[in-house]
């Protein structure tokens, strides 16, 4: 019976099917309309903007002050790079030079952003592929413990607002640094503690091995950049690339794979960029000098000089940037952001094509996009 | 697992910084040199030489700017910009450039006219959609133009100069409060 029916050619339809967008493993709300040919999927719409806040819109309308307050929500989970972004950008316009030890401090604090930005996907991705077993807790362990000590110098958990243009918002006091220090001595067990579980488990392998191949002409084609990119062989880190602020003076490597990366690689660099921001915050903590941390008075009427210039960092995601155009006034002329996960999602109805739907999850959730941050 | 720990890639002898607009100029397009946008070249081009200037500077060697960063739409008071930050994926010089549609040129209720690149550089697909969807700069050849971030029957562009709020009718039911 089997046999005979192999050789018939049955009739099958496409099927569209709608999913999401308060599907739970979408990170926020995102609506897929995925075009399915029984298991597989033909083709990916993704459908945005139900999370559009009009952030270049309240840019346009809010003092620079004001604003400076706002664009933490822009990416909840890397508030410390948002801000850093802008501050760059309003600075090389206004011919700031920023003090070294705010440099300092805006590294150090910007890498134990980029470790708990890494934590909680390293959590929620194993939720995506269904590891609901109380893994994701052991991340958040450590996540709680820096988001405390990020509370304690900004005041607030994760929307710091505390890097201003021109500087830091405060110094922190003597015994932080040495509470930095003893979570960054403890911080690689607990990686390896993770990676004991995770790594070479045999579901997780079969999971994500060789799932999900970004091929480096696809990802140069759709301009992706951060970890993803580094996966597809390109050793392209503005920290290294195109250095700014102080890590010409700090020793680390582009963390890249020669290789074509699937999702298993992508889960790999984000360990390893961890344990190298670990590695960078210590020497931060044994580099940073005394001195000013404040270059620009902050007060409700600043103003920043006329021009217009793009400025970059190297967020979590990838290249985050702001193009700032100012006329000289209170507001800014026009705000525009350059967000990594709005130019990382396109590239996923390329990368979800003829796999299974089962895979839809393993695959997005590897290329770590934050919905607030693709509608901004 | 290959975990190289290699230095980043060198440049290769790419052009000096500043002469993107000569090279154009030598392959026939014609630019104006605009002021440096902090210290980065910014030309200024036809909207019509747009795509074949994009075509040889990502794809000849010597130059090889082949990241785009952004496509964003900018309505200064006279004109419409639709400005496109380039970079590369293996030098570190940069680029910008500038597609100026003055308003007066545009006919009364139509969108300003840029042609779209996005039939050869898919990173630009969503960048002019969200452009077109809140500056309203439409990009002739488009495959999928449509609004990205508001929803599909919004009305008007946010991000012009002239835009108007609409009233909230759900939570606002005087028209004239607040706005």
């Amino acid at each position: 019976m089997a046999t005979e029916l192999q050789n018939v050619d049955l009739k099958t339809d496409e099927m569209i099917i709608n999913m999401g967008p308060q599907h739970p493993a979408t990170h926020g709300v995102l609506r897929l309309i995925l075009t399915l040919d029984g298991e597989m999927v033909r083709h990916v719409e993704p459908i945005l903007g139900h999370l559009h806040r009009a952030q270049e819109w309240q840019g346009q309308n809010r003092t620079w002050f004001q604003y400076q307050a706002l664009i933490d929500r822009v990416d909840y989970l890397s508030g410390m790079f948002t801000s850093w972004a802008m501050a760059r950008s309003c600075e090389q316009l206004d011919g700031i030079t920023v003090p070294r030890r705010a440099e300092y401090l805006r590294v150090l604090v910007s890498e134990m952003n980029r470790i708990t930005s890494h934590l909680l996907w390293l959590g929620t991705y194993l939720i995506d592929l269904g590891a609901m077993f109380g893994f994701p807790f052991y991340p958040f362990r450590e996540r709680e413990k820096l988001l405390d000590l990020l509370e304690e110098i900004a005041g607030q958990r994760m929307m710091f607002n505390y890097i201003r243009i021109g500087g830091v918002q405060r110094d922190p006091k003597a015994d932080w640094f040495q509470r930095v220090k003893k979570f960054t001595d403890e911080f690689p067990q607990r990686i390896d503690e993770y990676e004991a579980i995770v790594t070479e488990n045999p579901i997780f392998l079969k999971r994500t091995k060789g799932v999900g191949i970004l091929k480096q002409s696809v990802a140069k084609d759709y301009g992706v950049t951060g970890p993803c990119i580094r996966c597809s062989g390109i050793p392209l880190d503005l920290r290294r690339t195109k250095p700014y602020s102080v890590f010409p003076e700090l020793k680390f490597d582009v963390i890249t794979y020669d290789k074509e990366g699937d999702t298993w690689d992508r889960y790999m660099a984000r360990i390893l960029e961890m344990r190298q921001s670990n590695e960078i915050i210590k020497q931060c903590l044994d580099m940073i000098p005394e001195g000013e941390i404040m270059a620009k008075k902050q007060m409700a009427g600043m103003r920043i000089k006329a021009g217009e210039g793009f400025a970059a960092v190297e967020s979590p995601r990838g290249i985050l940037g702001c193009y700032v155009t100012s006329t000289g006034g209170e507001k800014p002329f026009r705000f525009r952001w350059r967000n990594p996960s709005f130019c990382n999602l396109s590239v996923l109805s390329e990368l979800l094509v003829d796999s299974p739907i089962a895979d839809i999850m393993a695959i997005f959730g590897s290329i770590d996009v934050i919905l607030p941050d693709v509608d901004r | 697992m290959t975990h190289d720990a290699k230095p980043p890639a060198q440049p290769e002898a790419p052009l000096e910084p500043g002469q993107y607009g000569q090279f154009l100029k030598e392959h026939g397009i014609a630019t104006n040199r605009l002021a440096d946008s902090c210290g980065i070249e910014t030309i200024a081009i036809q909207a019509e030489h747009l795509p074949s200037a994009l075509k040889l500077l990502r794809n000849s060697q010597e130059v090889k700017l082949d990241l785009l960063i952004t496509v964003s739409g900018v309505d200064n008071n006279e004109t419409f910009d639709s400005v496109y930050h380039l970079w590369s994926y293996s030098h570190t010089n940069e680029l910008v450039i500038k597609v100026m549609i003055k308003k007066t040129d545009v006919p009364e209720g139509k969108l300003p006219m840029v042609p779209s690149i996005s039939n050869f550089w898919s990173a630009a697909n969503w960048h002019e959609r969200e452009t077109y969807d809140l500056v309203g700069i439409r990009y002739s050849g488009h495959p999928y133009l449509r609004r990205i971030l508001n929803p599909w029957d919004w009305e008007g562009h946010p991000l012009r100069r002239d835009y108007k709020q609409p009233v909230d009718g759900l939570n606002d039911k005087n028209p004239h409060s607040f706005r």
